[in-house]
C-alpha cells in the first residue's frame, strides 16, 4: 500500500469528537495563557461547558444515525455502534471526573489548568482505543491513557498520592512491557511466510484473526496472545493483576480515583471485547478455560478482600475488582456464539456501574478532606440524618453496585448472569452468585451505618470528631440527584437504552 | 364520560391517596390528617351513590400478572350485590368517620389513626368490587392488616398489642384454608375470575366440589368470627370505638358474609349443611357468651358475633330453600340465600354500628368508663344517646315493625321451612338477644349512678350526635321497602313472601320471645344493679356460662403453650444448630477468614507487587502448556 492511497483513507470525520476534544484540551491551555489570572476560575467550567455541548452533539449524531460507520485511516481504526457507545460513556465520564475535580481542586494549592486538560487528552486518547483496529494504533492509544494516569495519580504530590503514582507506574510499565512483547511475538509469527495465512501486515486485526484462526496451536502465538491479554488484565484490574489497585486508588485524588475505576476500566473492557469477539480465536481452547479461571478468581478475590475493609477508596477499589470480575464473565459469555449479544449486556453494565460509582464517588469527592486519602466508613455515621440528599444518593449507588432490585444494577447482573447461563457457564455463574451475597455484606455495612442510627451499638461520644459537611453548590446537587435518579430509572426502565446497546 | 368501572377505580384511589398522603406528609399534623379522611369517606359516599344509583352493572378486567398460563388480572364485578354491600360500606363509614372526630378528639396520634382508616376503607372496597379471587383474596389480607393496626391502636396498653397478634394470627388460620381453597379452584376451572366460574359451574353443576366451597367458607369463618374462629373478635374491642363500629360490627366482619354470596353458585348440598350448622352452633354460643359479660363492647361484640351466625345460617337457609322451591328462586339479580344474607347484613349494620357508637358515646361521656354495672342513670345525663340507643336496642332484640324484627324474621321464616330444628336454635338465640341486651340496657341507662364516672357523664358533642341520629333512623325504618330504592330493591324483591296465617304467626313468636328475654332480664336486673345478679343468685349456672364461653381459649391457650410452642422450640434448635449455626456463621466465618487472607495480601510492598505480576504469568504459562 503506498502512502498516496492511505492518505486517501484518512476520514478525518470519522474522528470528529476525538479531534473535538483535543482542541478543547489545547483551548484550556490557550485559555490560562490568555485570560487574566483573576479569571481562571472560569476555564474548568468551559472544559465542562465543552464536554457537555460535545455529548450532546455526539448524542444528536448517533440517535440521527449519522457517525460514520466502518473502516478509517487504512484500517487503523473501525467505527461501529459499540464504538459510539463507548464514546459517549468515556464524556459522560470525563464530565463527571472534571466536574469532581473543580471541587476537589478548589481545596488544593495546585496548578489547575492542566488536571483538566489531562483529563481531555486521556479521554480522546480512550476514545480511539476502544475503536482501534491495528496494534499499533492500540498500542500508541494505550500509552497515551497510561501516561496520562501516570501524572493524574501522583498530581495532588502529597506522599501519598506520590507513592501512589510510583507504583501505577511501575507497575504500569511491566504491564506495558508484557503487553509489547505479547505484539512483538504476534507480529513475528504471523509474519512468517512459512505459515498459512501470514501476512506482511500482521498487526491489522483482521489479517492477524485470519493467521490465528488458521494457525490455533501455534506455541508463539498462543504465548503472544497471552501476553497481550495479560497486559490488558492489568487494565481492567483482573486477578493476578489486580494488586496495585487499592493502594493506587487510595493514594490518587478521589475524581482520579473515579476515572480510574470507571474510564480507564472501561477501556480495558473495550479493548477486551474487541481482542476475544474480533481478533483472537478464543473457541474451545486455552485462552477460554484462562478467561473462566480469571473471572472466578476476580469475583472471588474482589469480594472477600472487601469484606474487611474499612476505607471507603480501597473499599471501592476492591469492589470494582469484583465488578470487573462480573464484566468478565460477560465478556466470556460473548465468546460462545449462543450468547454473542453479551457485548451489549458488558456496556449496559458498564453504564450501569458508572452511574452507581459515580454516584458514590461524587459523595466521596465531596466530603474529603484535604489530604483526600479516603474517609473511613465509621465516619458516615448520621450521614443521612446530617444530609439526606448525600446519604439517599449513598444509598442508591451503593444498593445499585450491590445489585438489588429494583435499583439498575440488578437489572445490569441479571443480563450478565442470563449471557453466562446461556453460554452454559455454570460452575462460574454460581461464583459469580456467591460473590454479590458475599458483597451485600460490605455494601449494606456501609449504607447501615451511614443511614441507619439505630444499628449503632456504642453511642457515640458528644465530643468525637464530626465528619464535616460542606454546603453543596446548586449545580453538584442536581448532578448527584440525576445519578441517583438515573440508577433508579434505569431499574424500572431500560427500553431505549437495551435497544441503542443492543449489538448482537 | 363517566363509567363504573371508572368510578370503581377512582372508589380505590380516594381512600389510598388519602391514606398515602397521610402516611407520607401528615403523620404529625392530626388537624390535615382528620380533614383528608373524613373528605375522602365523604367522597367515597357520594361516588358510590352515582355508582349505584345511576349507573348500570359491570364487570372489567385486565391482566396483571402472567407466568405460563397462569394469569393474575385485576378487575371489578358490579352488580346488584356488590351495590348493597357498597353501599353499606360507604354510607355507614362515613357517618362513622364523622363521629371519629368527636371521639378521638385530643387523642395523641390521631393522624395514624385516620389514615388506617382510609387505609381499611381502600380494601374494604377492593374486597366488595373485586371480580375475581385472587383479588379478593389480596383487599382480604389487607383489611386484616388495617383492623390489626386499629385494634393494636393503644400501642401502649399490652392488652391492646395481645388482642391485634391474636386477631391477625386466628385470621391467619381461616385465611390458610381459604388460600388453599383458591389454588384449588383454580385447578378445578383454571381461572379464578367470579362471571367465569360462574358460567361454568352453570354449565355442568358437577363441578362445584364440596371441599372447594368449604376451603373458602374458612375465610369467611375467620374473618366473620365463626365458630371455632370467633375468639379474637371480642378481643378486638381493645381498638377504639369508631373501629369497633366499623370494623369489627358494619363492615369487615360482614366480608365474610360477603364472600359466600359472592360465590354462592361454588355450593354444594352438603357444604351448605356444614355452613348452616356452624351459622346456627355460632348464633346460639356466642349468644350464651354474651349473658356474662360485663364490658359494654364485650356484649356488643358476642352479639355481633350472633348475628353474623344468623348471617351464615340465613345464607345457608335461603340456599337451601331456593334449592326446594324452584318456583320462588328469586330476583334475576340475587338468590334467595345472598338477599336473606344481606338484608341483615345491611339492617344488622345500622343497628350494631349505631349501638357501638352508642356505647361509644357513653364511654366517652363516662371518662372511658365500661364496665356496665359502673354506669347506671345514663338516660338523664345523656338523652340523645339514650334515645338512640334504645332504638339500636329495639332492632337488634327485633321488636315488631322494627328494622331487625323483618330481616331476623326472614330468617326464621327460612329455617321453618327448610329445617325446624335451626329453627328452634335461632330462636333460643333470639330469646337470649332479648335477654342479654335488656340486661345492658336497664343497667347502663337506668337506676342511679354507680361510680363518679357515670355520676359525672356529659351529654357528646354535635359531631357525635348526628351520626346516632342519622342511623337511629335507619334502625328504625331500615326493614321497610321504601329505603331500598332500585337497584337496591332487589334485596327486598329477591326473598320469598310468607302466607298472612305464617306471617302472623311468626309475628306472634316474635313478640312472646322479645316479651319473654324482657321478662327474664327485667325480673333478674330490675331497674338496673350495682353488680352482676346471675352471679351472685345463681352463682353454679354463672360459672357454667363462664366456662363455656372460655373454654375456646383454654383450650387453644393449652394447644399453644404444650404442642405449638414445643414444636416451635426444637425447630428453632435445629435451626440454630444447622442453618444459622452451620450454613450461615459457619460460611461467615469461612468468608470473614478468606477476607482477612486477601487483605494481608496487600502488603504496600511494591516488590512483592512484581513477584505479583511474574507469579500470574507463569500460571498462564502452567494453564496454556501444563508443567
Amino acid at each position: 500500500m503506498d502512502y498516496q492511497s492511505l492518505a486517501n483513507a484518512n476520514t478525518w470525520s470519522a474522528i470528529a469528537p476525538e479531534i473535538a476534544l483535543g482542541l478543547l484540551a489545547l483551548g484550556l491551555l490557550v485559555l490560562e495563557i490568555v485570560l487574566p489570572r483573576a479569571h481562571h476560575r472560569l476555564i474548568p467550567r468551559a472544559a465542562l461547558v465543552g464536554q457537555l455541548a460535545l455529548l450532546a452533539g455526539l448524542l444528536f449524531t448517533i440517535s440521527r444515525d449519522a457517525g460514520f460507520h466502518g473502516a478509517s485511516f487504512g484500517g487503523l481504526l473501525v467505527h461501529s455502534g459499540i464504538g459510539d457507545a463507548f464514546r459517549v460513556f468515556f464524556l459522560l465520564t470525563s464530565t463527571l471526573v472534571t466536574w469532581m475535580g473543580i471541587g476537589a481542586l478548589e481545596r488544593q494549592t495546585l496548578p489547575r489548568v492542566e488536571f483538566f486538560h489531562i483529563v481531555l487528552v486521556v479521554t480522546g486518547a480512550m476514545m480511539l482505543l476502544v475503536q482501534s483496529h491495528h496494534f499499533v494504533m492500540l498500542f500508541v492509544a494505550l500509552e497515551t491513557v497510561t501516561v496520562g494516569f501516570y501524572i493524574l495519580v501522583s498530581y495532588f504530590r502529597s506522599s501519598t498520592s506520590l507513592e501512589a503514582g510510583l507504583k501505577y507506574l511501575i507497575l504500569g510499565a511491566l504491564s506495558s512491557a508484557m503487553l509489547t512483547f505479547g505484539i512483538v511475538l504476534l507480529y513475528g509469527v504471523a509474519g512468517n511466510k512459512a505459515l498459512p495465512g501470514a501476512s506482511a501486515n500482521a498487526l491489522g486485526f483482521d489479517a492477524l484473526h485470519t493467521f490465528l484462526t488458521l494457525n490455533a496451536g501455534n506455541t508463539v502465538a498462543i504465548i503472544g496472545m497471552i501476553l497481550v491479554l495479560c497486559g490488558v488484565a492489568f487494565k481492567v484490574g483482573a486477578v493476578p493483576f489486580q494488586i496495585w489497585i487499592p493502594d493506587v486508588y487510595q493514594g490518587a485524588s478521589t475524581p482520579i480515583t473515579a476515572f480510574l475505576a470507571v474510564g480507564s476500566k472501561a477501556a480495558g473492557f473495550g479493548v477486551l471485547l474487541n481482542l476475544v469477539t474480533q481478533v483472537f480465536p478464543v473457541g474451545d481452547s486455552v485462552l477460554r478455560h484462562g478467561l473462566v479461571f480469571v473471572a472466578g478468581a476476580t469475583i472471588l478475590f474482589g469480594n472477600l478482600a472487601a469484606l474487611t475493609q474499612r476505607n471507603t477508596k480501597r473499599l471501592m477499589g476492591l469492589s470494582g475488582v469484583s465488578h470487573a470480575g462480573y464484566l468478565l464473565l460477560g465478556v466470556t459469555a460473548a465468546t460462545y456464539p449462543a450468547a454473542k449479544w453479551a457485548s451489549g449486556a458488558v456496556v449496559f453494565y458498564l453504564f450501569v456501574y458508572m452511574a452507581a460509582s459515580m454516584a458514590v464517588f461524587g459523595v466521596l469527592s465531596h466530603l474529603a478532606k484535604t489530604d483526600d486519602a479516603g474517609l473511613e466508613t465509621d465516619e458516615f455515621v448520621d450521614l443521612g440524618k446530617r444530609s439526606p440528599l448525600l446519604g439517599g444518593v449513598l444509598a442508591v449507588g451503593l444498593g445499585s453496585l450491590a445489585g438489588i432490585p429494583p435499583l439498575a444494577g440488578f437489572i445490569g447482573k441479571v443480563l450478565l448472569f442470563i449471557a453466562a447461563f446461556q453460554a452454559g457457564l455454570y460452575g462460574l455463574l454460581g461464583v459469580a452468585i456467591a460473590g454479590v451475597i458475599l458483597s451485600i455484606y460490605y455494601y449494606f455495612g456501609w449504607i447501615k451505618m451511614a443511614l441507619f442510627e439505630f444499628t449503632r451499638v456504642v453511642p457515640r461520644e458528644p465530643g468525637a470528631l464530626e465528619l464535616e459537611i460542606r454546603a453543596m453548590p446548586l449545580g453538584g446537587r442536581v448532578t448527584l440527584a440525576v445519578l441517583g435518579l438515573a440508577t433508579l430509572v434505569l431499574g424500572f426502565f431500560q427500553g431505549p437504552v437495551s435497544q441503542w446497546l443492543n449489538f448482537g | 364520560m363517566l363509567s363504573p368501572e371508572l368510578l370503581a377505580l377512582l372508589l380505590l384511589a380516594v381512600p389510598l391517596t388519602s391514606a398515602l398522603l397521610i402516611a407520607f406528609f401528615f403523620r404529625r399534623a392530626g388537624t390535615i390528617a382528620q380533614v383528608l379522611s373524613v373528605g375522602a369517606a365523604g367522597a367515597i359516599a357520594l361516588i358510590a351513590g352515582h355508582l349505584i344509583f345511576r349507573m348500570g352493572d359491570a364487570a372489567v378486567s385486565v391482566p396483571w400478572l402472567t407466568l405460563g398460563d397462569f394469569s393474575l388480572s385485576l378487575g371489578f364485578l358490579i352488580n346488584p350485590l356488590s351495590k348493597v354491600m357498597l353501599g353499606v360500606v360507604a354510607f355507614v363509614g362515613f357517618l362513622i368517620h364523622v363521629f371519629a372526630l368527636g371521639y378521638m378528639k385530643g387523642d395523641t396520634s390521631i393522624a395514624r389513626f385516620f389514615g388506617c382508616m382510609s387505609f381499611f376503607m381502600f380494601s374494604m372496597l377492593g374486597i366488595v368490587l373485586a371480580d375475581n379471587l385472587a383479588m379478593l383474596f389480596i383487599f382480604w389480607e389487607l383489611v386484616g392488616v388495617s383492623s390489626y393496626l386499629l385494634i393494636g391502636y393503644y400501642l401502649e396498653r399490652p392488652s391492646a398489642v395481645a388482642a391485634s397478634n391474636k386477631a391477625f394470627i386466628t385470621n391467619r388460620v381461616g385465611d390458610f384454608g381459604f388460600l388453599i381453597g383458591i389454588a384449588w379452584a383454580w385447578m378445578q376451572f383454571k381461572t379464578l375470575n367470579l362471571t367465569e366460574i360462574s358460567a361454568q359451574i352453570a354449565a355442568d353443576p358437577s363441578l362445584a366440589l364440596t371441599g372447594i366451597a368449604l376451603l373458602l367458607f374458612c375465610g369467611a369463618v375467620g374473618k366473620s368470627g365463626q365458630m371455632p374462629l370467633h375468639v379474637w373478635l371480642p378481643d378486638a374491642m381493645e381498638g377504639p370505638t369508631p373501629v369497633s363500629a366499623l370494623i369489627h360490627a358494619a363492615t369487615m366482619v360482614a366480608a365474610g358474609i360477603y364472600l359466600l354470596c359472592r360465590i354462592h353458585f361454588m355450593m354444594t348440598a352438603d357444604a351448605l349443611n356444614v355452613v348452616l350448622i356452624v351459622g346456627v352452633t355460632t348464633a346460639l354460643y356466642a349468644g350464651v357468651c354474651a349473658v356474662t359479660q360485663k364490658d359494654i363492647k364485650k356484649i356488643l361484640a358476642y352479639s355481633t358475633v350472633s348475628q353474623l351466625g344468623y348471617m351464615v345460617a340465613a345464607f345457608a337457609l335461603g340456599t337451601m330453600y331456593a334449592a326446594k322451591h324452584p318456583e320462588h328462586a328469586g330476583h334475576a339479580a340475587l338468590t334467595v340465600g345472598a338477599a336473606a344474607a344481606m338484608f341483615h347484613l345491611t339492617t344488622h349494620a345500622f343497628f350494631k354500628a349505631l349501638l357501638f357508637l352508642g356505647a361509644g358515646s357513653i364511654i366517652h361521656g363516662c371518662h372511658h368508663e365500661q364496665n356496665i354495672f359502673k354506669m347506671g342513670g345514663i338516660a338523664k345525663k345523656m338523652p340523645v344517646t339514650f334515645v338512640t340507643f334504645t332504638a339500636g336496642y329495639v332492632a337488634l332484640i327485633g321488636f315488631p315493625w322494627v328494622s331487625g324484627f323483618w330481616s331476623k324474621d326472614t330468617i326464621l321464616y327460612l329455617a321453618g321451612q327448610v329445617s325446624p330444628v335451626a329453627e328452634k336454635f335461632l330462636l333460643a338465640g333470639a330469646l337470649l338477644t332479648a335477654f342479654y341486651m335488656t340486661r345492658l340496657w336497664v343497667t347502663v341507662f337506668w337506676d342511679r349512678p354507680k361510680s363518679d364516672h357515670s355520676d359525672h357523664a356529659h351529654e357528646s358533642p354535635m359531631v357525635m350526635l348526628v351520626p346516632l341520629l342519622v342511623l337511629a333512623v335507619l334502625a328504625i325504618v331500615g326493614g321497610a321497602n321504601l329505603v331500598y330504592q332500585p337497584p337496591l330493591d332487589a334485596l327486598v324483591n329477591s326473598l320469598p313472601h310468607p302466607d298472612a296465617a305464617t306471617h302472623h304467626r311468626l309475628l306472634v313468636t316474635s313478640a312472646v320471645i322479645v316479651a319473654l328475654g324482657f321478662v327474664g332480664g327485667r325480673l333478674l336486673y330490675g331497674w338496673g344493679a350495682a353488680n352482676d345478679r346471675l352471679e351472685t343468685s345463681i352463682r353454679p349456672l354463672h360459672a357454667l356460662l363462664v366456662g363455656v364461653q372460655r373454654c375456646f381459649d383454654v383450650a387453644y391457650n393449652w394447644y399453644v403453650a404444650n404442642v405449638q410452642q414445643r414444636v416451635a422450640e426444637l425447630l428453632g434448635f435445629l435451626e440454630h444448630l444447622l442453618i444459622s449455626g452451620l450454613v450461615v456463621r459457619g460460611s461467615a466465618a469461612v468468608a470473614g477468614v478468606l477476607g482477612i487472607a486477601a487483605k494481608s495480601l496487600q502488603t504496600g510492598n511494591i516488590h512483592g507487587y512484581v513477584y505479583w505480576f511474574l507469579g500470574g504469568l507463569l500460571a498462564f504459562w502452567f494453564l496454556a502448556f501444563g508443567f
